[in-house]
């Protein structure tokens, strides 16, 4: 019976022995006379506390337990002292890994894995439908489900017997800064959301001060908000005194009635809004920042879905059982009163998808990023482990003579494993310690990297969650790189190693060293998968930033102004874009202006059909195009070149016939060889000769949307002739440096009018590299990771190659000494590492062949099997192994044979 | 009964270890033989609460001295019946010597006299 089995046995049968040691006990006391009651009390009292027993025997094992923990963390704490070198290589190593490991968990923590901080999240559902394409007018935006109208709202939330709450909430504008504001007569701009009464109520959110909204507010449609923790503190410095106080909003007067707690940032992570109003027909406010137009209010439109809708479920509801109700609810409801058609709603589908972590566009955004990265940083910790495994080998290998001695003297082997064991996780718990340091340093910066410009409202600082994963990594590397040197040593064949001599020398050949040299093969596979994808990544950056966009973002400032929001209606708002691009273009050092809906490459743009006059296009063959609104010489200012025809100008204005300029690819898709100038086409999906726009001119195609994919078709069209202008921005052309004239830019548009505030402030080019922020991370980081490990690759080669250099220092001193030349010997050790560095490529390469089709989305450019890259990382893979070969190579070559001979 | 129980004396802290290995030199014991074994050859002096037998069986069998293996009990019962290992046994020898020492000592210090008289 071995000893752990024997130690298990004797206290499971603890009680049956005192129990048996009582009866005998008891059976002699009835064999001297006494009763048999007597003699059992007799024999209790004799035995003493039976529970106190059992506890000083569990104190005997749990002492041995804590005496061999100390003995080793003791003796542990000693060896690893006795080799300071070694000690700090294999901490920074890891600490390395470990760090970037949890960093990047971190940010997958705050990003992926949170529940949104109020009262039991996985309660919460959010509603989102299908049909936002189907139902008129609802606006698209990528990570939004939109769930209802507002009267649809109403119904559900009246009449429904699966929520314990349903409230809904909308953002008062597509832009995070959408809101014109005023504090104490300063114009400013922040981001807001409308919110049902029962929003607070429904998530269990306590106010930090005053109160939060509530059903009456929204009732009586209150102009009443509720400031945010970061919007109070920056912009009322946390003063107590801003409850009651009134600000404007979209130019009218809403009284501050509390502030939300700090860890409080709404329902999605990522976008926290700076203020909540009651989701009604408030003064200057609209949901998403868009008028109905005809004078309707977007609160009375049933077909008109715009609102985002959450509930939270009864107790004992499953989400199943809720999908099913609502779906019936709202189809009954849809088909009836709210005006959905039939054929709507039979492809009608209503989610409920779990909320608990919030809403999922930053989560859909950052998933693969994040995804990609953690695989990366994964694969150097697996590389760092291997180093670090190589090394507590070399040094096992080393102390086989104590251990043999040890095993010889009585020690148990499991003894001996749990010793080293010991002792490699006192070095993976101090490599975490010192990567947590890393990581809580690095994680901001990351944050920083993904963001590009304003940074994300992320919270990575340390969490519990994100310490228990460095901990864990940390436990599991200890036990995964220590394990097979500490089997290996301990190996319970005495004889042999007790053979050896002083100088180690080798009488079992292979057994061990194949180990070490496959180590150094994954090594080198795995570094060269990485530095294969860091230079993949690398080109499709400088891909994309050497390609030719179509227009010159050089010496281009961007703002925005929304005039709307400071009262400006109809003509006067023309008028007042007007007034401002004139004194814009008055500034001195610039060159030329001009204004438009969106900026190129923010992210943001029109898409819809057209329908073209003459030849007529077949329904199916009509793609989606993008179009802009843009003020007079637009194209000019962007110098997008024209190649037919004329630029948007002054005297296109509302009376005049619409016209527009569209992009090459748009032409030859719609017009082939034919000339497009002055012929029409219709937003829509049927030409209608009273709406049409005549195109006047052609230009070359621009990058627009995006950074990549194919260059859009873009048509655009005066600011003066498409409907009522919301937002625009300005673009102005100067000579230096664009960011030199924002000081005088602002007097300006003050000039005209004191209540306009500049948002999204920048140049083009911030906003190209804004728009590239994530594929710069990827390169940065996957060069950073990609470098870190190759090093480490090189540095378990190198270290793999001089011990091998080292124990062998007798034969190779013999063979010099039979006559074999440095040359040779310098040849045979250089051999031997290309051996192995040759396998680990030949590994790596299919490996990397296939890893870059999972990544080939996020290329550019380039396919995911460049040749060229792949052929650099490999060079670069050699180059960097003959240099780490190169030196024990030397030194083997140098040996001198009478020195080692007399080693013997 | 009260004075027989002033006549006994709790035993010192490590004895039991000493007497445990001493009684088993005899023999394989069960938990309870070895208890009463104790009593009986100090004549009722040394009074083993019985209890406090076992975790000093465990310390021992931890130490390696002591090793077990089940058999009958007197009740026909499975019982855990202890023995010496070559090591206790060494032990045994090791402590006995010690123990000597100890008694030598202390009775030429409590009576120097009968010392000198022999």
């Amino acid at each position: 019976m071995s000893r752990r089995k024997s130690r298990k046995k004797m206290l499971v049968d603890l009680d049956e022995d005192i129990r048996e040691h009582i009866e005998i006990e008891t059976r002699e006391n009835i064999e001297n006379g006494m009763t048999p009651e007597e003699a059992h009390y007799a024999a209790l009292r004799k035995f003493g506390n039976p529970l106190l027993v059992k506890e000083d025997v569990c104190a005997v094992w749990i002492q041995q337990w804590l005496e061999h923990l100390g003995q080793d963390l003791r003796y542990g704490l000693r060896t690893l002292a006795q080799t300071p070198a070694l000690t700090a290589v294999v901490v920074l190593s890891l600490a390395l890994g470990i760090g970037a490991n949890t960093a990047i968990f971190s940010l997958i923590d705050a990003v992926m894995l949170r529940m949104l901080p109020v009262k039991d999240p996985q309660q919460l559902v959010l509603l989102s439908s299908n049909q936002t394409k189907a139902v008129h007018g609802a606006p698209e935006y990528s990570g939004y489900g939109i769930s209802l109208s507002y009267p649809g709202f109403l119904r559900l939330r009246q009449n429904n017997d699966v929520f314990a709450s349903v409230f809904g909430f909308v953002p008062l504008g597509f832009d995070t800064e959408s809101v014109a504001v005023k504090i104490d007569g300063q114009p400013s701009l922040a981001g807001g959301e409308m919110v049902s009464g029962n929003y607070f109520d429904g998530l269990g959110v306590a106010p930090l001060l005053g109160r939060l909204l509530t059903a009456d507010d929204e009732a009586h449609a209150a102009q009443v908000t509720v400031l945010s923790f970061p919007y109070w503190t920056r912009r009322f410095g946390r003063s107590p005194s801003v409850v009651g106080k009134t600000i404007f909003l979209g130019g009218h007067p809403y009284t501050i009635v509390g502030v939300t707690p700090p860890e409080f940032f709404g329902v999605e992570p990522g976008r926290s809004p700076d203020f909540w109003v009651p989701l009604a027909d408030e003064p200057g406010l609209t949901p998403w920042g868009v008028t109905a137009g005809s004078g309707q209010s977007m609160f009375t439109q049933k077909k008109w879905w715009w609102l985002m809708i959450m509930g939270r479920l009864k107790p004992g509801v499953s989400q199943t059982k809720a999908r099913a109700a609502l779906d019936v609810w709202l189809r009954q409801t849809l088909t009836g009163d709210l005006g959905m058609q039939e054929v709507d709603a039979r492809t009608f589908v209503m989610k409920a998808d779990p909320a608990s972590r919030g809403l999922d566009s930053l989560r859909s955004y950052f998933s693969q990023p994040l995804t990609i990265l953690m695989s990366v940083v994964g694969l150097v910790l697996l590389i760092a482990c291997g180093n670090v495994a190589a090394l507590l080998l070399a040094r096992a290998q080393s102390r086989r003579r104590e251990m043999a001695v040890r095993l010889a003297l009585g020690a148990s082997r499991s003894r001996l494993v749990r010793q080293l064991l010991t002792e490699s996780l006192m070095l993976a718990l101090a490599g975490g310690a010192v990567g947590l340091a890393f990581a809580a340093w690095g994680a901001p910066l990351l944050v920083a990297l993904m963001s590009g410009g304003a940074p994300l409202p992320i919270d990575v600082h340390l969490n519990l969650t994100v310490i228990g994963f460095a901990a864990g990594v940390a436990m599991l590397t200890g036990i995964l790189f220590g394990l097979a040197p500490a089997l290996g040593s301990t190996r319970a064949n005495l004889s042999p190693a007790l053979k050896e001599n002083a100088a180690g020398f080798q009488r079992r050949p292979g057994s061990r060293w194949s180990f070490g040299k496959s180590l150094v093969i994954a090594q080198v596979a795995f570094s060269l998968l990485l530095i294969t994808g860091a230079g993949l990544f690398v080109r499709t950056l400088m891909n994309l930033e050497h390609q030719n966009l179509g227009f010159d973002p050089y010496g281009v400032l961007l703002f925005g102004v929304n005039p709307r929001q400071s009262g400006y209606e109809g003509p006067r708002l023309i008028d007042v874009y007007g007034g401002l691009l004139d004194r814009v273009r008055a500034v001195p050092g610039v060159q030329g202006a001009t204004l438009s809906a969106f900026t190129l490459l923010s992210g943001w743009v029109n898409s819809g059909q057209i329908a073209v006059e003459n030849p007529p296009v077949k329904q199916d063959e009509g793609a989606s195009i993008l179009w802009n609104v843009v003020g007079p010489d637009f194209l000019k200012t962007m110098r997008i070149q024209l190649l037919l025809g004329r630029d948007i100008s002054v005297n296109d204005t509302a009376s005049s016939p619409h016209v527009a300029v569209v992009n090459e690819v748009l032409a030859r898709k719609y017009f082939g060889s034919l000339d497009p100038i002055g012929r029409r086409f219709t937003f829509g999906q049927k030409f209608n000769p009273n709406d049409a726009y005549q195109i006047v001119g052609v230009v070359r195609s621009a990058r627009y949307d995006g950074m990549r994919g194919d260059l859009p078709m873009t048509a655009y069209v005066p600011f003066t002739q498409a409907g009522e202008p919301g937002a625009m921005h300005f673009e102005v052309r100067t000579a230096g440096d664009p960011t030199s004239i924002i000081p005088s830019l602002r007097r300006a548009v003050q000039e005209v009018d004191s209540n306009l505030a500049l948002s999204d402030v920048k140049s083009q080019n911030q906003q190209i590299d804004e728009a590239l922020a994530q594929q710069r991370m990827f390169a940065l980081l996957s060069c950073f990771f990609g470098a870190l490990a190759l090093a480490l690759a090189a540095i378990g080669l190198y270290g793999t190659m001089s011990y091998g250099v080292g124990r062998k220092t007798n034969e190779i001193g013999i063979r010099m000494a039979l006559g074999a030349k440095a040359n040779q010997v310098l040849k045979a050790v250089l051999g031997e590492a290309f051996a192995l560095v040759l396998i680990g490529a030949a590994l790596g390469l299919p490996l990397a062949f296939i890893a870059a089709r999972f990544v080939a989305s996020n290329l550019y450019g380039l396919k995911p099997s460049d040749p060229l890259t792949f052929v650099a990382a490999t060079v670069t893979l050699l180059a960097v192994a003959a240099l780490a070969a190169y030196l024990p190579a030397r030194r083997a070559s140098k040996v001198d044979p009478m020195v080692a001979l007399r080693n013997e | 009964m009260t004075t027989e129980e002033k006549d006994r004396i709790e035993l010192l802290q490590g004895t039991l270890d000493l007497l445990i290995l001493r009684t088993l030199l005899f023999g394989p014991a069960h938990g309870h033989a070895i208890a009463r074994a104790i009593e009986r050859n100090s004549e009722d002096v040394l009074q083993v609460e019985q209890g406090s037998l076992y975790p000093a069986l465990h310390r021992l069998i931890k130490r390696g001295w002591i090793s077990f293996a089940e058999g009958p009990s007197e009740n026909n019962r499975r019982a855990k019946y202890y023995r010496l290992t070559a090591r206790g046994r060494r032990q045994l020898q090791v402590e006995t010597t010690k123990w000597d020492k100890l008694a030598g000592a202390i009775a030429r210090i409590l009576r120097p006299a009968e010392e000198k008289v022999e």
